[in-house]
């Protein structure tokens, strides 16, 4: 090989190649580019709407939750709502309602019958498949409807007939049953409560290890709960003790308003910088060898460029695009804190908790089930009964694939090490069971959630239909929907959060 | 996660996928003699007795329940049968029907030659379960006959005869069973307790076997008897006696008898046990029930009911109108004929040739039928001749010539800079409309910013000349279809609607479903790619995509996209209901379907990726060709899983006001003057209807994925 050859060689391995022939600098353009395009699209949407908007001689403004309501609501913690805001926020507490109570219930019911998919009796397992094959074959807002149609020819309820007392009260006004009510003492009861789960669980770590130690049965569930038993009983009574509590949130509410829009300006402004620093920190580490030495590509150098961008992005958004953003978190959460306060105030001495029966009145314009029992009217009947039916046909077929994928060799092992039915269920199939369960369970709690917008269809008032009611009134259309879309995304969040954390758990048990 | 395709495209599982291969059966399971059925299914234990006992008086109650609302005088079936052409079509013009007629023969017709050619030859419904099956019909039949509540007495209103309270308690046996009938039977279920706890005690369950299920049996019988006893008891309503009842229901016990017989028939006809498990192909016995249904539509009166130009129509006596089982016998021979035909030309070598040209027909289809049959678009020759004609030879012509000349294997560098060209052309003119510089009709636009896109992925397909022909072919097929297409859309529909949605009921229902996966189906494919990409841009864009289209109710979408999505367009342009549904249904779907693909991509494993590198692909062959292929067919079953999501979502056309399938039956036949209020009869047929397509595509989908074993990971 001649020298020339050698240097040419030398020259070609040295050299980098052009800039437009570069693997890194194409694929970062390239991002760009993509880039560049997703924000023009939306800039081009945006500025074609607030063109259209002021043509109309239209604002984009959010005053309108401060405005009267001239509707009232079926149903909700607040039937007659003073204002659009009021309105919403008895909204979302309907759609909250039924979501939560349609995942208990949906479990519930889901457990069973993918329980019972797998049953050995014939009529048990065919029974349970048709429920399944039958309602997750059906559109649920079909099934809604349906339901919503069924409850229109239940018995006529007289309004005139006065208050109805009993346990269950159906008729084509809806559904009540009696409730458990939250009541005067609730919150410093719950400070018992909360102290005696504190000491609840001392005492159950002690039995656990004079268990692990002794290997006798020390019940350490039940003297967790005993604990806590005897600490509410003693809280029924006592908890007007616990008066003064509220001033400690007066006083931090108090100090919080005294904050001014600088300074938490500055904070989140500090906030940002901290975090893009922590992660830049955490991405070097993680680069970094054992021998101390680090490499940085320059995808790595982009990345962190990229970091300090965003950072430098989110400061310029609180202190230029929206400074009103850091007087809003002092007013609300001020809010907070006045609310938090207001619920351990030193007048309480009620009882914690009340048992109410169903009681129907005249409500507004419309036959409403009075506050006395736990009420749902027509429309709420229907997508309760709607999204736990459709759902728990769902969760029927995780629970049966979860139980089914637990390998064989476990149920034959348990058994051979003489355990009893009950105790291999609880102790071997279900814990592993779970773990395959979980995350599309999780899904299922989030499609529950969403799925109660259907509401709109039969006019259960849930966030989505208030949130119809107020922009037919005030018109605010793009306002609402993007009220929808932040609270959902909230309850999605909220929910894969929960999920996640079990998820995370779960892996932990199972090493 | 373990990858179920281990070892590449497998060809065995290959071919099951194709269909071709006859399924191995499973092992004979050792034939039960009833008794030894009941006591191992049923009565094995005295828990087991329990939950039979109550889950069968909870099935008779559900089953009576049911067959007492569906047969009662008070249901209104005929508001359904009055608004077929309603809740399936909704406003389409009479005139212009032969045109829906047309586009189900077409659909039949390529159902027809598909499943033919993909039909097995092997497997189908076995002798002994069709049989089975035919016996376990009549025999529901049988006890739903039993089970119903006789008929009342009707007055001259056409109303139920009621009788006062005091009369209604009469003192016959039968009156008193009515009032007492709760009590009755929770004594049997409490002597169904004892009897389980007895016969526990003594240990003769399984043993001794026959003891305890007599005693059960006898129990669950006098329950029954209980029910069907107290069902005849006068009560307020006044109801015909027992054997009125029967002699009413005789058309039913025939059934119940033919449909026996004939199961009996068969199973006595095929002996042995080893005949009883020969197979008839799946269609052929839908063949036989569709035609039984063809049939009857000619020889059974079952009245010709109708809402002809507000008009209702009511001849109980005859049979169907002609213009309804015509076009249905066209249909179901146009069908049987194009299967056979389908099968017999699989075993040629035109057959699998078929296969690909066929997709593309499927693909083809639903933009043909519903803008150029269903529209009827009202063509300006004129234009067509100067400028649409032309305008697509032009893009034929230069696009053939770019792409012949891009995809020669040496182009190298020149071709990408020519490609690097063209694409700033294609963002230019897209610059220049933004800012109105000059005029051009937007569908050269989008033909110019195509053209870029292939002229950029065109040096991943070079190859030798038939390869360049083939492309050349290919895309001059694609602008000749794009541009007929484009044409089509933009020409005025002549089909006069009172809606802005040419058709409604089951139609747009099919209609938006259809377009939603068209349209959401590559956009999934892409965002999944961009999820589990490397560059972090695309990754975030794409995951936040999801993860927001994910977190939101669909019916928030819908309504965005219905009511104010036209303020984000410009001002000449407005969008459609329909259309703007259809968007929203498509993003919705996409984020999930990325979903179902990213798990498919990630089961496709490293030493692919790896493999392909060595070969020396490039990123766009590499996806192409070696990673998409194995991750779509890891994810189809989560895919029809989708579609059938897809499918029952669009029921949510309801809330934003098209008339769909749940609008029609919901809100317009109950406000009919004829049929005012009358909604659970409307609402029963579209859950019906809904169900039928969705349980059959769902079994499908579990039927597929045993196929391609990805359930035995």
């Amino acid at each position: 090989m001649s020298n020339t050859d050698q240097a040419t060689l030398a020259a070609t391995q040295s050299q980098r190649p052009p800039f437009y022939r570069d693997a890194t600098v194409v694929k970062w353009l390239a991002q760009v580019f993509a880039l560049v395009l997703v924000v023009f699209a939306l800039f081009f949407l945006t500025t074609q709407a607030l063109e259209n908007l002021n043509r109309q001689g239209i604002e984009i403004r959010y005053d309108f939750l401060g405005i009267g309501l001239g509707s009232d609501l079926r149903e909700g913690i607040d039937t007659d709502p003073d204002t659009a805001g009021r309105a919403l926020w008895a909204g979302a507490v309907n759609t909250i309602r039924i979501a939560v109570g349609g995942i208990i219930a949906a479990t519930i019911l889901g457990v069973l019958v993918g329980v019972g998919r797998l049953s050995s009796n014939w009529i048990v397992n065919r029974m349970c498949s048709v429920f399944i094959e039958t309602l997750r074959n059906i559109p649920l807002l079909v099934q809604i409807v349906f339901i919503w149609a069924l409850v229109a020819t239940f018995p006529d309820l007289e309004l005139d007939q006065g208050p109805v007392n009993g346990l269950l009260h159906i008729s084509n006004k809806g559904l009540s049953v009696p409730r458990v009510h939250i009541d005067d003492g609730f919150y410093q009861w719950m400070i018992f409560i909360a102290l005696g789960s504190l000491a609840g669980w001392y005492v159950k770590r002690r039995q656990d290890r004079r268990h692990d130690a002794t290997g006798r049965d020390t019940y350490p569930v039940g003297s967790f709960l005993g604990v806590v038993a005897v600490f509410g009983a003693v809280g029924w009574v006592a908890h007007p003790i616990f008066g003064w509590v509220g001033a400690i949130f007066d006083f931090i509410g108090g100090a919080y308003s005294s904050l001014t829009q600088v300074v938490v300006q500055v904070l989140l402004s500090l906030a940002a910088l901290a975090a893009a620093a922590w992660w830049i920190r955490r991405f070097l580490a993680r680069l970094r060898t054992p021998a101390g030495l680090m490499k940085l590509t320059d995808d790595d150098k982009f990345r962190i460029i990229f970091a300090g961008v965003g950072a430098l992005a989110f400061i310029a958004f609180v202190l230029v695009v929206w400074p009103g953003l850091s007087s809003w978190i002092i007013n609300s959460g001020t809010d907070l804190f006045e609310v938090i306060a207001n619920k351990f105030g030193d007048g309480r001495t009620g009882r914690p908790i009340d048992i109410k029966r169903p009681d129907i009145q005249q409500l507004g314009n419309f036959p409403n089930p009075g506050p006395a029992g736990l009420s749902l009217t027509q429309g709420g009947t229907a997508v309760f009964f709607g999204v736990v039916l459709y759902t728990a046909s769902f969760i029927a077929e995780i629970v049966r694939g979860g139980i089914l994928a637990v390998p064989k060799g476990q149920t034959e092992a348990a058994q051979a090490v003489g355990l009893r039915r009950v105790t291999m269920l609880r102790r071997v199939i279900l814990p592993q069971a779970f773990r395959v369960i979980l995350p599309p369970l999780g899904n299922q709690y989030l499609n529950l959630t969403k799925n109660t917008s259907l509401a709109i269809a039969v006019g259960y008032s849930d966030f989505v239909q208030v949130g119809q009611i107020v922009y037919n009134q005030t018109g605010k259309t793009l306002e609402v929907i993007s009220l929808w879309m932040l609270f959902y995304l909230a309850c999605s969040l909220t929910i894969s959060v929960i999920v996640n954390f079990f998820n995370v758990r779960m892996k932990i048990v199972e090493r | 996660m373990a990858a179920p395709m281990t070892e590449g495209p497998d060809p065995a599982a290959l071919e099951a996928w194709a269909g071709d291969e006859e399924q191995a059966t499973k092992p004979e399971e050792p034939s039960l003699s009833a008794g030894e059925w009941l006591s191992r299914n049923l009565f094995s234990s005295a828990v087991n007795s329990l939950l039979t006992v109550v889950f069968s008086l909870l099935l008779v109650l559900v089953l009576r329940g049911l067959l007492n609302f569906m047969f009662s005088e008070e249901r209104t079936w005929r508001a359904v049968k009055t608004n077929m052409r309603f809740l399936f079509t909704h406003a389409y013009p009479q005139s212009q029907y032969a045109r829906i007629w047309v586009c189900i023969g077409v659909i039949a017709v390529l159902s027809g030659l598909s499943v033919g050619l993909l039909a097995r030859t092997g497997g189908g419904i076995s002798m002994k379960k069709l049989s089975m099956n035919l016996m376990a019909a009549g025999a529901l039949i049988a006890l739903g006959i039993l089970l119903r509540e006789p008929s009342a007495a009707v007055g001259a209103d056409g109303r139920a005869i009621h009788r006062s309270g005091a009369e209604a308690r009469g003192d016959s046996f039968v009156d008193w069973l009515d009032a007492n009938a709760l009590t009755v039977l929770g004594l049997l279920v409490l002597a169904n307790v004892l009897l389980a706890a007895w016969f526990h005690h003594r240990g003769t369950y399984l043993q001794v076997a026959t003891e305890p299920r007599v005693a059960h049996g006898v129990l669950v019988l006098a329950s029954l008897g209980v029910l069907i006893g107290q069902q005849y008891a006068t009560g307020e309503v006044v109801r015909e006696s027992f054997a009125e009842a029967m002699a009413d229901r005789a058309w039913w016990w025939l059934a119940a008898v033919v449909l026996v017989g004939a199961g009996a028939a068969l199973w006595a006809g095929l002996g042995d046990a080893r005949r009883r498990n020969t197979f008839v192909p799946a269609m052929y016995v839908f063949f036989a029930g569709a035609g039984l249904m063809v049939l009857s539509a000619w020889v059974y009166p079952w009245g010709h009911y109708a809402f002809l130009e507000g008009e209702f129509i009511a001849e109980p006596g005859s049979t169907v109108a002609m213009t309804t089982k015509l076009p249905w016998t066209v249909i179901w021979i146009l069908l049987v004929a194009t299967f056979e035909l389908g099968r017999a030309i699989k075993g040629t070598r035109v057959g699998p040739r078929l296969r690909v040209p066929l997709n593309l027909l499927w693909v083809m289809t639903p933009f043909v039928l519903y803008w150029a049959v269903l529209r009827d678009p009202d063509l300006d020759w004129a234009h067509v001749m100067s400028t649409d004609i032309p305008m697509a030879v032009f893009f034929a012509v230069f696009g053939g010539l770019v792409v012949w000349y891009l995809a020669h294997p040496r182009i190298g560098e020149t071709g990408r800079v020519v490609a690097v060209g063209l694409l700033l052309v294609a963002v230019l003119n897209w610059v220049a409309a933004f800012f109105g510089w000059y005029p051009m009709l937007q569908k050269a636009r989008i033909s110019f910013l195509l053209l870029a896109v292939v002229a950029m992925l065109a040096h991943n397909f070079a190859g030798d000349r038939s390869q360049r022909m083939k492309l050349v072919a290919a895309w001059v097929a694609a602008m000749a279809v794009f541009h007929w297409l484009v044409t089509l859309v933009n020409s005025p529909s002549t089909v006069d609607t009172p809606t802005d949605a040419l058709i409604g009921g089951f139609g747009i229902t099919l209609i938006v479903a259809v377009f939603t996966l068209l349209l959401s189906f590559p956009l999934g494919v892409l965002l999944a790619l961009a999820r589990t990409s490397k560059l972090p841009i695309f990754r975030v864009l794409s995951t936040a995509y999801i993860e927001v289209f994910r977190g939101v109710p669909l019916i928030t979408l819908l309504f965005f996209f219905t009511l104010i999505f036209n303020l984000f367009l410009p001002q000449n342009m407005t969008l459609v209901d329909i259309a703007g549904a259809t968007i929203g249904f498509s993003l919705f779907s996409a984020a999930y379907l990325a979903e179902n693909v990213r798990g498919g991509l990630q089961a496709v494993r490293r030493g692919q990726y790896e493999a392909s590198d060595a070969v020396g692909f490039t990123t766009v062959q590499r996806t192409l060709f070696i990673v998409l292929p194995q991750a779509l067919r890891v994810s189809i079953p989560p895919l029809v899983g989708q579609v059938i999501a897809t499918f029952k979502e669009t029921s949510l056309l309801a809330v934003v006001g098209i008339f769909d399938f749940l609008r029609i039956a919901d809100k317009v036949i109950s406000a009919q003057s004829e049929f005012l209020g009358v909604k659970r009869e409307g609402l029963l047929f579209v859950s019906f209807v809904y169900w039928i397509f969705a349980y059959n595509m769902s079994k499908y989908s579990q039927r597929l994925e045993k196929r391609l074993g990805v359930g035995e990971r």
